[in-house]
C-alpha cells in the first residue's frame, strides 16, 4: 500500500471518528451532567437524518432543514428527560437504563410509522467532485463533516469555559450534590444536558445522511460506536471523548486497510469490551476506587 | 405440626407450578390445532428463556441486553451439532446449553465487576458482535439466509416430530425450569441473591461471595437461554440471525421488567401473555387480519411504553398485582 492509499484510509476514519465523536459528546454531557448512561443517544443521532429529509421534502432549503430537525430533536431530548427521567433522578441505575432503553425504542419504533421503513437519503450539501488534498482526494461532505464537528466542539468549549451555565455543568459533573448546595438548579442543568446532547446527535445525523443514507433503525448500531469512543476516551472528559471518538474512526479504517472490510463493525464493540474490561477509566481518565 | 400441615406448607410455593403443568396437559385435548400448538412452542420457549432472566434482574439485579445470542448461541450449536455432524439431539441439546453457559461465564468474569449501566452496555456489545458472527460464518450459520432442514427432537430412536410431542416436549423443559428456578429462589443462593439486591455492600459483610454468585447466575441464566435456543431450532426446524439480535434481547428485558423484579410468576405470565399478543388471532376466533397486523406493527411501541411505565408506576410490575391478589384472598391486606 503506498502513501496516498494509506492517507486515504486515515481521511475516511477521520470522517466516521468525527461522527462517532458527536455522539459521543452526547453520551459524556448527560453522563456528566446526570450521571445517567442514556441508551437513546443512537436515536437522536437518527432523528436528525430522518427529520432533516422530512423537513427538506417540504420544501424547506437544506440547511433550514437541517437547522430545524437539529432544534426539533433537541426538543424531543427536553422532552424526553422532563416526562420520562426527571422524577426518576434518586432512582437506582437500572431503573435510568430501563427507561432510556423504552424511550428509544418508542423513538425508533415512532419514526418507523412516521417517516417509513426504507432508507432515506439528503443531497450533498454542495454538490461537486472530490477535493484534491496533498494528492489524496476528499469529498466535499466529508469537508463538511469535518467543519460542522469542529464548529460543535469549539461551541461546546466555550459553553463550558465561558458561561455561567457551562459552569454549573461542570460542577455538576464533580458532585450532583454540591453543586446543588451552592444554589445550581440542577434539574435544569439535566434538561439543558439532555437538549444539547440530542442536538450533537441530530447535527452527526444531518451531517453524515448525504454520505451514508439513514433510516428508522440507524440508532443503535451509532450509539454503541458513540458510546464505545466515549468510553475510551475517558466518560465525562469531553476533550478525551473527541480524541476517543478520532481514535476509533481511524481503527476501524485502518481494520478495513490491513484486515478486512467483513467485521468492521465488530472493531468498535470488541474495543468497547476490552475497555470496559481493563480500563473502565478510559485512555484519559484516572481509576475512581468506590466508597462504601 | 400436624401431617396435613406440613404437607400444605410443602405443597403451597409449588400451586402455581401446579396449575400451569394441568393447563399445559389440558391444551391438546382442547385444541390439536397446529397453529395454535406452533404459537405455544414459541411461547414455551420464551418462558425458558425468561425464567433465567427473571433469576438474573429481578433476584441478582443484573441487566443483560444480550440474552437473545446465548438463545442464537444454543440454537446454532445444536443445529450444526445435528444436522452437518449427525450428532445425537441429546448431544446437541447438551452442547448447547453448555457452550452458552461458557460464553455467559467468559462474559461475566469481566463484566460483572462492573455495575449498572456499564454491563447493559457491555452485554449490548457482545450482543452486536454475536449478531455479527451469526451473519457471517456462513459455513456454519448459513449466514443472512439462515439454516433450514433442522432435524426433529429424537430421543433413544423415539422421534418427537408431531406437534403435540414438540409441544409437550419444550414445556416439559419449561416447567422444569420453573421448578429449578423456584427451588433456587427457596434456598440458600436465592436468599444471598435477595441480600445482593437489597443492599450489596450488605450483602458482602455478610460473607455473601457477591462477585461469584453473579457470575454463576449470569451463566446459570444464559445456559437456560441456550437450551430455550435449542429447543427453538428443533422445534421450528428454521433458525435465521433476525432471531437472535439486539431487538429480541431488548424485548426480553422488556419482558421481565414488565413481570416485575423480585417475583418469578409475575415474569412468567408476561412472557405468555407478551408473546401471545401478535399470535393473538391463534387464540381469539374472531380477530380479524387486520388488528393483528396493527398489533404487531405497534408492538416495539407497546413494549417501550409498558417498560417505562412499569418502572415508573410500578416497579413491583405483575409480580407485585399477583402479589398483593394473593395478601388481599389471605385477609392480610384491606383497602
Amino acid at each position: 500500500m503506498d502513501a496516498a492509499e494509506f492517507f486515504q484510509y486515515v481521511i475516511a476514519g477521520l470522517k466516521s471518528g468525527s461522527i462517532y465523536a458527536l455522539v459521543a459528546l452526547g453520551f459524556t454531557m448527560v453522563y456528566g451532567a446526570t450521571g445517567i448512561i442514556n441508551f437513546a443517544q443512537g436515536e437522536f443521532f437518527m432523528l436528525g437524518g430522518v427529520l432533516a429529509v422530512w423537513f427538506h421534502g417540504l420544501g424547506l432549503p437544506l440547511p433550514v432543514a437541517g437547522i430545524a430537525a437539529v432544534a426539533a430533536t433537541a426538543l424531543i431530548g427536553i422532552a424526553f428527560e422532563r416526562v420520562a427521567l426527571r422524577r426518576q433522578r434518586s432512582a437506582s441505575p437500572l431503573v435510568l437504563v430501563i427507561i432510556t432503553i423504552g424511550g428509544s425504542m418508542v423513538m425508533k419504533s415512532l419514526a418507523r410509522h412516521l417517516f417509513g421503513p426504507d432508507e432515506l437519503s439528503l443531497p450533498e450539501f454542495t454538490p461537486g467532485p472530490s477535493v484534491d488534498v496533498a494528492g489524496v482526494a476528499v469529498e466535499r461532505q466529508a469537508l463538511w463533516v469535518w467543519g460542522l464537528t469542529i464548529v460543535a466542539v469549539l461551541l461546546l468549549a466555550w459553553l463550558y469555559r465561558r458561561t455561567k451555565l457551562g459552569r454549573a455543568m461542570r460542577a455538576c459533573s464533580i458532585s450532583h450534590d454540591a453543586a446543588r448546595l451552592m444554589g445550581i438548579d440542577t434539574a435544569r442543568v439535566a434538561m439543558v444536558s439532555f437538549g444539547i446532547a440530542a442536538a450533537l446527535g441530530a447535527l452527526a445525523g444531518f451531517a453524515v445522511t448525504p454520505l451514508t443514507q439513514t433510516s428508522w433503525d440507524a440508532g443503535a448500531a451509532i450509539g454503541v460506536k458513540g458510546f464505545a469512543a466515549a468510553i475510551l476516551g475517558g466518560l465525562g472528559n469531553p476533550v478525551a471523548t473527541v480524541i476517543g471518538g478520532l481514535v476509533l474512526g481511524l481503527l476501524e479504517s485502518l481494520s478495513v486497510a490491513f484486515v478486512s472490510s467483513t467485521y468492521k463493525d465488530v472493531i468498535s464493540l470488541v474495543v468497547l469490551l476490552v475497555v470496559l474490561f481493563v480500563r473502565p477509566q478510559g485512555l484519559f481518565g484516572t481509576a475512581q476506587r468506590g466508597k462504601v | 405440626m400436624s401431617s396435613v400441615k406440613r404437607i400444605r406448607l410443602f405443597i403451597t410455593p409449588y400451586l402455581g407450578l401446579i396449575a400451569a403443568a394441568l393447563a399445559v396437559a389440558a391444551v391438546p385435548l382442547v385444541t390439536p390445532d397446529r397453529y395454535v400448538l406452533k404459537v405455544l412452542v414459541y411461547v414455551g420457549v420464551n418462558v425458558i428463556v425468561i425464567a433465567g432472566l427473571a433469576l438474573l434482574f429481578g433476584h441478582a439485579g443484573q441487566i443483560s441486553m444480550g440474552h437473545a445470542a446465548f438463545v442464537g448461541i444454543g440454537a446454532y450449536t445444536s443445529a450444526y451439532l445435528v444436522k452437518t455432524l449427525d450428532a445425537p439431539w441429546l448431544v446437541g441439546v447438551l452442547a448447547a446449553t453448555v457452550l452458552a453457559a461458557a460464553g455467559g461465564l467468559v462474559l461475566a468474569l469481566p463484566a460483572l465487576r462492573l455495575r449498572g449501566h456499564y454491563l447493559a452496555m457491555a452485554t449490548l456489545g457482545f450482543s452486536e458482535i454475536m449478531y455479527v458472527v451469526f451473519r457471517e460464518a456462513r459455513a456454519i450459520t448459513g449466514g443472512n439466509d439462515g439454516l433450514g432442514g433442522i432435524p426433529y427432537p429424537e430421543v433413544a430412536g423415539l422421534k418427537i416430530d408431531t406437534p403435540v410431542g414438540v409441544y409437550l416436549l419444550v414445556w416439559g423443559v419449561a416447567l422444569l425450569t420453573l421448578l429449578l428456578v423456584l427451588n433456587i429462589l427457596r434456598s440458600r443462593p436465592g436468599r444471598a441473591m435477595r441480600a445482593l439486591q437489597a443492599t450489596e455492600n450488605g450483602a458482602l459483610a455478610c460473607g455473601i461471595d457477591t462477585v461469584g454468585l453473579k457470575i454463576r447466575t449470569f451463566a446459570l441464566s444464559a445456559a437456560l437461554a441456550g437450551l430455550a435456543g435449542a429447543l427453538y431450532a428443533h422445534g421450528v426446524g428454521f433458525i435465521s440471525p433476525s432471531t437472535f439480535g439486539l431487538d429480541q434481547s431488548v424485548i426480553y428485558m422488556a419482558i421481565v421488567v414488565v413481570g416485575g423484579a423480585g417475583s418469578l410468576a409475575g415474569p412468567t405470565l408476561a412472557a405468555v401473555v407478551l408473546t401471545l399478543l401478535p399470535y393473538a388471532d391463534a387464540l381469539v376466533p374472531g380477530l380479524s387480519k387486520d388488528t393483528i397486523a396493527v398489533m404487531q406493527d405497534w408492538e416495539a411501541d407497546i413494549y417501550g411504553l409498558a417498560m417505562i411505565a412499569v418502572v415508573i408506576f410500578a416497579p413491583a410490575g405483575i409480580g407485585g398485582l399477583l402479589k398483593r391478589i394473593r395478601l388481599r384472598g389471605a385477609g392480610e391486606v384491606r383497602s
